[in-house]
């Protein structure tokens, strides 16, 4: 029995993925400015969400997703990540979002299965 | 990611927002690229009928590679902008070649690696993974001197 999908069925899109990500960052802490004691809660949320969209595409991947709220103060953050997948078929997407008061960097790894 | 990659940042969000107040907060896309790897024809690959790993990895293991790679590159450092964007780099570069050493096979690998400078502020770092929980996992390791935090995590995904 063989299964021939579509191209884009079991490729990285990033335009799609991108969308996502920045619809769950709005919609978590778009206008909030940084509070120690909720930013726990935020960043789950945003990964969640983030999440619960992406398994929603159907597509035959397995994801990995990061959330990085920094609070703005001047100081520096680097981040870099290295991955051993096939570039066919695996992609990653890096959205950096910020407003006043705080920094937030979202990254989806999807590896097809 | 290695120097053949090319990081591209894609247009940057509008100011102004869906119902046409300015918005207060901006944001640009990155993704990366790879110009020799765009096969569109895929192979057809041989039913293996192995239905799950022979040989999984070691959560304590890549800890302590983990450990070992940053304490040993991070120990007496300080942070500056230009070095810790290399370092971070090199470290990924490193610890992905200390992984795959280990020789599992059927396994992808995700290494991220942050370093941040310590200023007394505050952040919140979490993940989430959509994935098999019997044969996929993960390992951290968080590093931390006067003037600069380390911070590597490692995922590792089976390929079924």
């Amino acid at each position: 029995m063989d299964e021939f999908q579509a191209e884009d069925e079991t490729t990285f899109v990033v335009e799609e993925v991108s969308k996502i990500i920045k619809e769950s960052v709005e919609a978590t802490i778009g206008g909030n400015t940084y509070q120690h004691n909720r930013v726990n809660q935020w960043t789950t949320n945003v990964v969640e969400q983030c999440l619960s969209q992406l398994s929603k595409l159907g597509k035959p991947f397995k994801y990995i997703v990061t959330c990085v709220i920094m609070q703005k103060n001047g100081a520096g953050l680097q981040t870099a990540n290295a991955c051993f997948w096939d570039n066919t078929t695996d992609g990653s997407c890096a959205v950096r979002w910020e407003n006043k008061s705080m920094y937030c960097i979202v990254t989806v790894f999807g590896l097809a299965i | 990611m290695s120097d053949l990659l090319k990081d591209r940042a894609l247009k940057k969000e509008k100011k102004m927002g869906k119902d046409g107040r300015p918005k207060d907060s901006i944001s640009t896309v990155s993704n990366v690229e790879d110009p020799l790897h765009h096969d569109d024809t895929r192979l057809p690959t041989e039913n293996t009928y192995q239905l799950g790993p022979y040989k999984r990895h070691s959560v304590p293991v890549i800890t302590e590679i983990l450990k070992d790679v940053l304490t040993c590159y991070l120990q007496h450092e300080t942070y500056e902008a230009e070095w810790s964007r290399q370092m971070t780099k090199t470290l990924c570069d490193v610890i992905r070649a200390r992984v795959k050493e280990l020789m599992i096979p059927r396994y992808k690998t995700v290494v991220i690696v942050n370093i941040g400078q310590l200023s007394g502020q505050g952040m919140q770092i979490s993940s989430r993974c959509l994935w098999d929980a019997t044969n996929d996992t993960f390992a951290t390791y968080s590093f931390k001197n006067s003037s600069l935090f380390g911070l590597a995590i490692v995922y590792v995904v089976y390929f079924e």
